[in-house]
């Protein structure tokens, strides 16, 4: 691997520890009803560009991380394809924190946005 | 990349991804299987018309190939226990930062609270497996003693992920949120065959026995150690306030007791020992938190052996 490369790839990993948690909170909320891992790593893979469209193992531990802080409830109905599956919903708190957080998101892409404006791609 | 040739069969994909986290912990490892397990099943479902080997291919793509999921497994790993232990407390260094700052870290109340649950927990644990023995064995003569073995064994497997999330939530030793979920792939005569085969059946089958006397042991403890040093320095204060009578010894010695009609207090202690006793019991209850603090992070040792199936074969 070579040394931009690897730059991109520290880069990317850094952009997506954040976005990721927004991505997954972002999905569960538009959602009707509640989804199970793999359902909402190809919601993702569908509309995903950039670090969204990561590897897709990364997503359980983090929706597991945002169970355990109360943004998402769970749970686990047996399936006929292979292990038991845990469903995910938001909740109230996660709904509320979604809020707070794309309002961030949209202020920090703004101002990212202000200032790349004068470099050419 | 490797050596490792490509996984053409689920079983063959969590081999390598076990194999890949090798020397992690037991409980991630749990963890990481279970959710690969359900990805890839679901993408197998997902695809009908192609064969296991296409799409586990196709999988190393969007997944990530056993090594890239280990990886990121180990890396949240850090990130997780950085973000969901309860902040640690201040590390002291004098001595008797170290001996009074006991009592502003969760992991002891957590710890005590173990000990005192324990003695219910230790019985209920305790007579499921020695009734669950005792029926199927004597069943055995009849054909109804196997099928009962095997629901048994599996109770033991539900009880341990129970008994795990007790011990992760109290005592904080990471322990599996998932079932170890494998080989779908195999008949069921075979998976009941690795039941009995799994050493961790039957270690978990030892440890829930080992609770009822350790559970036992561990609320003694705690309430012996909680009692004597809470009387002894409640006795002082209430003498001082005039709620108790000094120095009255009937029959047996009491450090504060409740005697006679009524409420009222009595000690056994004398005027000049009070001060003795504060201070002792003072000490007491420090110690008695240390003793807590310490049986828990053995106790979460103990779990994570007997309890957590070492997944690598």
């Amino acid at each position: 691997m070579t040394e931009p490369d690897l730059h991109l790839k520290k880069f990317q990993k850094e952009l997506s520890a954040g976005t990721v948690s927004l991505g997954l909170l972002a999905v569960l909320a538009q959602a009707d009803e509640p989804m199970y891992g793999y359902l909402i790593a190809k919601q993702l893979e569908r509309v995903g560009e950039g670090v969204l469209s990561g590897k897709q193992s990364a997503l359980y531990p983090v929706l597991r991380n945002l169970e355990s802080a109360g943004l998402l409830g769970s749970f686990v109905e047996p399936s006929m394809s292979g292990p038991p599956r845990r469903y995910y919903r938001i909740t109230e708190a996660g709904r509320h924190t979604l809020r707070d957080w794309a309002a961030a998101w949209r202020a920090t892409r703004d101002s990212v946005d202000s200032v790349l404006k004068g470099i050419s791609p | 990349m490797n050596t490792v040739r490509m996984a053409t069969t689920v079983p063959e994909y969590l081999d390598q991804l076990r194999a890949a986290l090798a020397g992690a912990d037991p409980a991630m490892i749990q963890d990481a299987q279970y959710d690969a397990e359900e990805y890839l099943r679901s993408e197998l479902a997902a695809q009908p018309g192609r064969s296991e080997a296409e799409v586990i291919a196709s999988v190393a793509g969007s997944y990530g190939a056993p090594e890239e999921v280990a990886e990121i497994y180990r890396d949240t790993e850090v990130t997780v226990n950085r973000a969901l232990r309860p902040p640690l407390a201040p590390k002291r260094n004098s001595v008797l930062g170290q001996f009074f700052g006991v009592i502003v870290d969760p992991r002891t109340y957590g710890a005590l609270f173990y000990m005192l649950l324990s003695l219910a927990t230790g019985i209920v644990y305790f007579t499921v497996v020695t009734t669950g023995v005792s029926l199927s064995l004597g069943l055995m003569i009849l054909i109804i003693g196997i099928p009962l073995l095997v629901l048994f064994l599996g109770l033991v497997r539900v009880l341990s992920l129970l008994e795990g999330r007790i011990v992760e939530v109290l005592l904080g030793e990471r322990m599996p949120r998932r079932p170890l979920y494998t080989q779908q792939g195999k008949g069921w005569l075979e998976r009941i065959k690795e039941m009995f085969t799994d050493g961790r059946t039957w270690t978990a089958m030892l440890y829930f026995l080992l609770m009822m006397p350790l559970g036992i042991l561990y609320f003694t403890i705690a309430v012996t150690g909680l009692a004597t040093s809470l009387s002894l320095m409640a006795a002082p204060i209430a003498v001082w306030t005039g709620l108790a009578d000094v120095q009255m010894t009937q029959n047996e010695f009491n450090v504060l007791a409740i005697t006679g009609p009524g409420t009222d207090l009595t000690t056994s202690l004398g005027m000049w020992s009070l001060p003795v006793a504060l201070v002792g019991g003072f000490l007491l209850f420090f110690v008695t938190l240390h003793v807590a603090k310490g049986i828990g992070k053995l106790h979460g040792l103990l779990a994570k052996h007997l309890l957590v199936r070492n997944p690598v074969v």
